[in-house]
């Protein structure tokens, strides 16, 4: 059984522990990337990350792009959203189908 | 003997009527300017003539003289240093008779008649000598030890040999055998004729040429053949050249054979000035030249060939490694072609002469690594390097196909690398050397043990990096993995790092096979320890700034005396990857 796992700040973050999902509380941008490093190998097969941290450590993002496993989703945080999770989404979909059908 | 009259005159060939007395390949004097020809047809008392000099001038009803000799060349002390054309005329003495260019009927001997040269013998009288047998040895340059032998078909006791100062003519020993043969230290060898020798052996040791792409990945033996094709401006010369320098052979014969002058000029102005790194003396001390450069006649050009390779085999006979290059074998071929026409035989392939491929065969099958003949059984190697000249680059033309079903090692340039400033330009995916297992052996003995498996590593990469180029040109390098990026890069690495190499650089210009093997092992060890760093969850950026990528990028400018930094460089990689693996890895995270 895969595992879940939300990381982002402590505020946005604490609710998901209600759900039974592993919180990851990080502060920078160091911490996040150590941390969604670590977390990957540890049988997690999705990863939920705030969009603030995601912009932070867009390399570590794009490394488990091409990864099936796991998958990182990018949600928003507290504060709001970017937009760039919803981004990915739509790009995603028009990687795969050939034009944006959402 | 009768003397014959021309009929016809077309070009460089001469048809000429009354000729019965002579035979097919003799050397004939046509008309009272004496121009130098060769019998290359019969029928009847017919006789084509291809006049190796230009025939402007020349008209039906001259006479033409028959020596009775096939065209031959005149071995002897004389020979290392000098330049002469393609019917072995000495340039150098011509020019002080008739200034620049070759006028007709200039006729001048290969040989200096009158230099006295400082005889050496090596055998007593009394003594049994053969075939082959070196009887004594002549100081030719300060690197060359001429070595004076009994010519094929001579045998018997030494009558009188002395020590001395000798011409050429001279006699300088008599052997009493069947009969009595006084032996001058010049010979004369008929040039379509290979030279006898004991027997062949299997061409097993590299020729080294300090050529890093040629000597690590594709390497021609000691004995062996290869091909040079490419197109125009793709750096054939520049590599025949570079051969021409570096190679370990012990003699070089370069035949300019209908290319530019001026690249014979280059070799003139160049090779005198370039220190010999094994023996620290003027390259020109091992070199003979042969020119036939485009503006000089063609048919002397067929000739070009063969008098560079009977000069070649006679040091070969010495027990000398030897290699010829001939730029380009293209324009032999062309030759042919004109001569073909000419005598309207029926054309193959693109109006080339149906013999082609057999001729050519018959050049390339002179080379070999050889048991000479000689009691002593020394023995010598000729290596044949050919440089190939398809037009527009396209190797299915017949010059390079009937070049590449003789030769076994190919070295096909890119007009595209050219283009990319990648030189030299040989192209790594196509080339080919049929020599690489016995190479391989020899590398593993005497260089280092793990060189053959470091170099199909390296290949194996680089044939990699093609594959994932299409992927890349397809859908963009971001969407490569990690490691497959970083396979592009050690990959670019190589080419770069280690493929390239500057002809014009001081340092670069020749490696050896100790720093050729250290440089390789630099460049893989980054990939092989990039690759377990990106195990171990460092990013791909993190390695392709790492400093020490400068340093593997100058390795090959460092100098011969300096290879202990090329294994600093190979430690320092290690250890900031190390770093970066404590630093950000995950195993210590």
């Amino acid at each position: 059984m895969y595992k879940v796992a939300v990381v982002g700040d402590k505020d946005s973050i604490l609710g998901f522990k209600a759900l039974g999902i592993d919180a990851f509380p990080v502060i920078d941008k160091d911490e996040a990337r150590r941390i969604v490093d670590t977390i990957a190998r540890d049988n997690y097969g999705i990863i939920f990350i705030t969009e603030q941290m995601a912009s932070l450590i867009p390399e570590t993002i794009e490394r488990y792009n091409i990864e099936t496993i796991p998958a990182v989703i990018l949600i928003p945080s507290n504060q709001g959203t970017l937009n760039i999770g919803m981004d990915r989404i739509n790009k995603n979909v028009e990687k795969a189908v050939g034009t944006n059908i959402l | 003997m009768k003397v014959g009259k021309i009929i016809k005159v077309s070009g460089p060939l001469v048809v000429a009527e009354g000729m019965d007395e002579a035979n097919v390949f003799d050397v004939v004097q046509v008309s009272d300017n004496k121009l130098i020809g060769e019998i290359i047809e019969m029928r009847g008392d017919k006789a084509s003539i291809q006049v190796y000099e230009e025939t402007t001038g020349i008209g039906p009803g001259e006479p033409v003289y028959t020596t009775g000799e096939p065209l031959s060349v005149e071995l002897g002390p004389g020979l290392v240093t000098a330049m002469f054309d393609g019917i072995q005329r000495p340039l150098e003495s011509i020019r002080a008779i008739a200034g620049d260019f070759l006028t007709k009927g200039i006729e001048m001997p290969a040989l200096d008649r009158d230099k006295k040269w400082h005889f050496n013998p090596t055998v007593k009288v009394g003594d049994e000598v053969g075939a082959g047998d070196i009887i004594g040895t002549v100081e030719e340059t300060t690197v060359v030890q001429h070595k004076i032998m009994v010519p094929p078909g001579v045998s018997g006791k030494v009558k009188s040999i002395e020590e001395g100062e000798y011409t050429v003519l001279d006699t300088v020993c008599v052997i009493e055998g069947d009969k009595e043969h006084s032996i001058q230290m010049m010979q004369k060898w008929p040039v379509r004729k290979g030279r006898p020798y004991g027997r062949k052996l299997n061409p097993d040791e590299p020729l080294i040429t300090g050529q890093r792409v040629i000597d690590t990945f594709f390497p021609a033996a000691k004995g062996g053949t290869a091909a040079v094709p490419g197109p125009f401006g793709s750096g054939k010369t520049v590599v025949q050249h570079q051969l021409a320098k570096w190679a370990d052979a012990e003699i070089i014969v370069y035949v300019g054979c209908g290319e530019r002058g001026n690249e014979m000029t280059d070799v003139l102005m160049e090779f005198p000035e370039i220190k010999d790194p094994r023996t620290g003396e003027s390259l020109m001390m091992r070199t003979i030249l042969i020119a036939n450069t485009s503006n000089m006649p063609v048919a002397a050009r067929e000739a070009s060939i063969y008098t560079g390779i009977t000069i070649a085999e006679y040091f070969r006979d010495m027990g000398y490694s030897v290699a010829i290059m001939a730029d380009s074998t293209s324009r032999w071929a062309e030759a042919l072609r004109e001569m073909s026409g000419r005598l309207e035989e029926m054309p193959g392939d693109e109006g080339y002469p149906a013999y082609l491929a057999s001729r050519a065969a018959e050049f390339y099958e002179r080379a070999g690594k050889v048991v000479c003949l000689g009691s002593d059984s020394r023995v010598g190697a000729l290596t044949v390097i050919g440089a190939v000249s398809p037009p527009g680059g396209d190797i299915s033309e017949p010059v390079s196909q009937a070049t590449l079903r003789i030769v076994k090692v190919f070295w096909g340039l890119d007009a595209s690398l050219a283009y990319r400033r990648h030189f030299p330009a040989i192209n790594w995916l196509n080339s080919y050397s049929l020599y690489q297992n016995k190479v391989d052996e020899w590398m593993d003995g005497n260089i280092d043990k793990e060189f053959s498996e470091n170099r199909i590593k390296a290949m194996a990469l680089l044939q990699e990096e093609s594959s994932l180029q299409e992927i890349v040109r397809l859908v963009g390098r971001d969407s490569l993995s990690e490691t497959d990026q970083l396979k592009l890069e050690a990959s670019k690495s190589i080419r770069e790092d280690f493929l390239q190499q500057n002809a014009f650089h001081d340092e670069d210009t020749y490696t050896s096979l100790d720093k050729q093997n250290l440089m390789l092992k630099m460049v893989l060890a980054f990939y092989e320890e990039g690759r377990r760093a990106l195990g171990s969850g460092v990013y791909l950026s993190e390695l392709l700034d790492l400093s020490v990528r400068d340093r593997i990028a100058r390795a090959k400018y460092l100098s011969e005396d300096k290879l202990s930094d090329i294994q600093e460089i190979i430690d320092d990689i290690t250890k900031s990857m190390e770093e970066l693996i404590s630093k950000g890895g995950i195993l210590n995270a």
